[in-house]
């Protein structure tokens, strides 16, 4: 039984049909990511009491950088997984240029809500906020940033409608895709690669999600022009919740398609589809619709049942990421005399900032720990480790591997500064957040007490690093894709 | 608990991030050996084991568990955009509280710090439910309670303040 995909060029660059779409969106992605941490940078400073923000105001960036950054992680993913998927299946350019249309219509109408309309109701806009603001929005506001969001998921839908489709023409079932031949140890001469099992997965999942998600954003449309009509307050959290959490996880499950197939070409033993490999990411597939309930563990009026399975999956989640994906990039890496150059460099430590952003996470998922860490800055914590140091790595290092030289070398003297200081920049600023969480300060305050002060402020020094780090990645990428493209 | 769930969490990750600085090294030495594989169903293994030992002793005992109404302190705490309002000022010392949590408006969450500014529990307070949470104060002295879920422009200023005061006899 052979398990090695077949597309496998090593060296080469296979096929990539639409790059220039995914080009394109990977330089709005490097912008946005750069303009929102810029934001996050001034809200840490205003928590430092360095600057001065109105809390409204304060407010009004939080809820931009969670909608941004939850986007842009979603938007520069779809891309990666896009791209690579391409090198499998005939996808359909006009389907891509659409979503992404869609996107930036969603941006125009969010930023709109937020800084012309005042909305600052938090990405998570949990019922019935965006409709009880106390003044500080109209109702108007709140309905442009849903309006905003449904355009984005309309346009997700888009892209996993074609993708969906794409993969049942070329594998016969979405189950197939999903390396179920594997797992039975049928005959399989043509076995789904890593990316397409991962896009496979990815497709069920957030379609799922998003749906659900539309449920409660057109409730919360219709509560807000509708006085009188109600929705009941914990099924509305659930159904956001459970969207949120499929979909920022999404983000990070489609950016590591880029490690599957870039990786190969250091190491060159290329990333096989096994049976283990189907296993975890079938796995995941239930894992990640499961596993919601850990972020309505202070909700004590949730069926005990639920608590528990979201506390049990935290922890089981991280045994497809750490004895999987960790495992076997490690087995990849070894004695593979690869040169590390920056691509490189960040998707190895992509895995690493993924996999290392899990302990803190599944031992929050614990109901006990949890009703002392839920809602402090442990929270913003760990999910900036795997989202800093994972999926933003993934997505430069796929920037940075887009852009490489005709020959694989070391790093220059930038890239390597650039690479340190992010990577010491983002450590720093999470090491922080953890700190702060056990020092029981909560997240989304806008104002700190004198006490926590130097706690905002070292992390405002180290996020200052990590903006650095990514203007150099960003500006560069920039630049060499001019060249190429020249 | 803080402090140690802390030191746990950073031990872990950094001996997490030490075993990918040696993988990265590795990729000088020598490829993976013919035991890679049993490594890794050991890793399997062991991972399963401590999660169900972990998962077994930390829910054994209820963490949400109350106490019975017989021999507790019965207080209601509600919650508006951006006050708490809490029916009782003065709280014994050692004896089980169960306080009843409600909103009038929005989801808000009632977290219960001590002097130190040391969150001790928290519950959600959602609309349309009641939710309970017991704690038993050991310490007299003067606690507060803090917003822990956002819940509009003046969330860091929704905090209000209670007595515990040293049990009689
Ligand atoms: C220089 C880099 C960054 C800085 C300085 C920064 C800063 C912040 C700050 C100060 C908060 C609010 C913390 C609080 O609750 O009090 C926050 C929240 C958040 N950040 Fe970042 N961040 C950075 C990068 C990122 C990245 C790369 C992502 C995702 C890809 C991200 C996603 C989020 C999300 C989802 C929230 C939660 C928003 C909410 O609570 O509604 N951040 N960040
Ligand atoms: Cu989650
Ligand atoms: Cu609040």
């Amino acid at each position: 039984m052979s398990t090695v995909s077949e597309n496998y060029v090593p060296g080469h660059a296979a096929a990539a049909p639409q790059a220039g779409a995914v080009k394109l969106t990977m330089v709005l992605s490097g912008a946005v990511f750069a303009l929102m941490m810029a934001f996050g940078l001034l809200m840490r400073a205003a928590q430092g009491q360095w600057i001065d923000l109105d809390p409204a105001l304060f407010y009004q960036l939080l809820t931009a950088h969670g909608a941004g950054m939850v986007g842009t992680a979603a938007l520069s993913g779809a891309a990666i997984m896009w791209y690579f998927c391409g090198r499998h299946l005939v996808l359909s350019g006009g389907i891509f240029w659409a979503f992404l249309g869609l996107f930036l219509l969603g941006v125009v109408l969010i930023l709109g809500a937020i800084f012309i309309g005042g909305y600052g109701g938090a990405w998570t806009f949990l019922f019935p906020l965006p409709a009880l603001s106390g003044g500080a929005w109209e109702a108007g506001a709140a309905a442009a940033f849903m309006l905003g969001y449904t355009a984005i998921g309309v346009g997700f839908l888009l892209y996993y409608l074609e993708l969906g489709r794409r993969i049942h023409a070329r594998y016969g079932s979405l189950v197939r895709a999903l390396g179920w031949n594997l797992i039975l140890g049928r005959e399989d001469n043509d076995p789904p690669p890593p990316a397409i099992v991962a896009a496979a997965a990815v497709t069920i999942f957030n379609s799922i999600g998003i749906i659900l998600g539309a449920a409660v954003l057109v409730a919360s449309l219709v509560h807000l022009l509708v006085p009188g009509f109600e929705v009941d307050a914990l099924l509305a959290k659930n159904l956001i919740y459970f969207f949120g959490h499929v979909f920022i996880n999404a983000s990070i499950y489609m950016a590591v398609t880029a490690v599957y197939e870039i990786l190969p070409e250091y190491t060159g033993k290329p990333w096989k589809s096994n049976r283990l490999f189907a296993i975890a990411w079938n796995a995941v597939l239930i894992f990640v619709m499961a596993v919601y309930w850990h972020h309505l563990l202070q909700d004590v009026v949730m069926p005990p049942w639920m608590l528990v399975v979201g506390q049990l999956v935290s922890y089981f989640s991280g045994i497809p990421l750490i004895a999987v994906t960790a495992f076997s990039t490690f087995l990849y890496v070894r004695g593979s005399r690869m040169t590390w150059d920056l691509a490189s460099s960040l998707l190895v430590l992509s895995v690493a900032g993924w996999s290392v952003g899990s302990v803190p996470a599944s031992i929050d998922g614990m109901i006990s720990v949890n009703k002392v860490m839920h809602n402090t800055m442990w929270v913003p914590g760990h999910f900036h480790t795997y989202l800093l140091l994972g999926e933003v790595a993934m997505a430069f290092g796929f920037m940075a591997w887009l852009v490489r030289g005709k020959t694989i070398s070391q790093m220059d003297g930038l890239d390597r500064a650039a690479f340190v200081t992010y990577l010491a920049g983002a450590v720093g600023f999470v090491t922080v957040f953890l700190f702060s969480g056990a020092a029981s300060i909560p997240r989304r305050w806008a104002v700190h007490y004198e006490e926590w002060l130097s706690h905002d402020r070292i992390g405002t020094l180290f996020g200052g690093l990590v903006v650095l780090g990514t203007l150099v990645f960003v500006l560069r990428f920039a630049a060499r894709l001019g060249r190429r493209e020249g | 608990m803080q402090p140690v769930v802390l030191i746990i969490s950073l031990i872990l990750m950094a001996a997490l991030s030490a075993v990918f600085v040696a993988a990265a090294r590795a990729s000088r030495g020598p490829a993976p050996g013919p035991g890679a594989s049993a490594k890794r169903s050991g890793l399997i293994w062991v991972m399963t084991i401590l999660g169900v030992i972990v998962s077994v002793a930390s829910l054994r005992d209820w963490p949400h568990a109350l106490a019975g109404t017989g021999d507790a302190l019965e207080v209601n705490v509600s919650g508006g955009q951006w006050w708490w309002d809490i029916d009782t000022t003065e709280i014994p010392a050692g004896k089980p509280v169960n306080f009843n949590v409600t909103t009038e408006d929005v989801t808000h969450g009632m977290g219960i710090y001590d002097s130190s500014l040391t969150l001790l529990t928290q519950v959600q307070a959602i609309p349309g439910y009641t939710t309970q949470i017991t704690y038993t104060f050991e310490e007299p002295g003067s606690y507060q309670i803090l917003c822990m879920e956002f819940c509009g422009v003046a969330h860091h200023d929704m905090v209000n303040e209670f007595e515990v005061i040293a049990a009689e006899g």
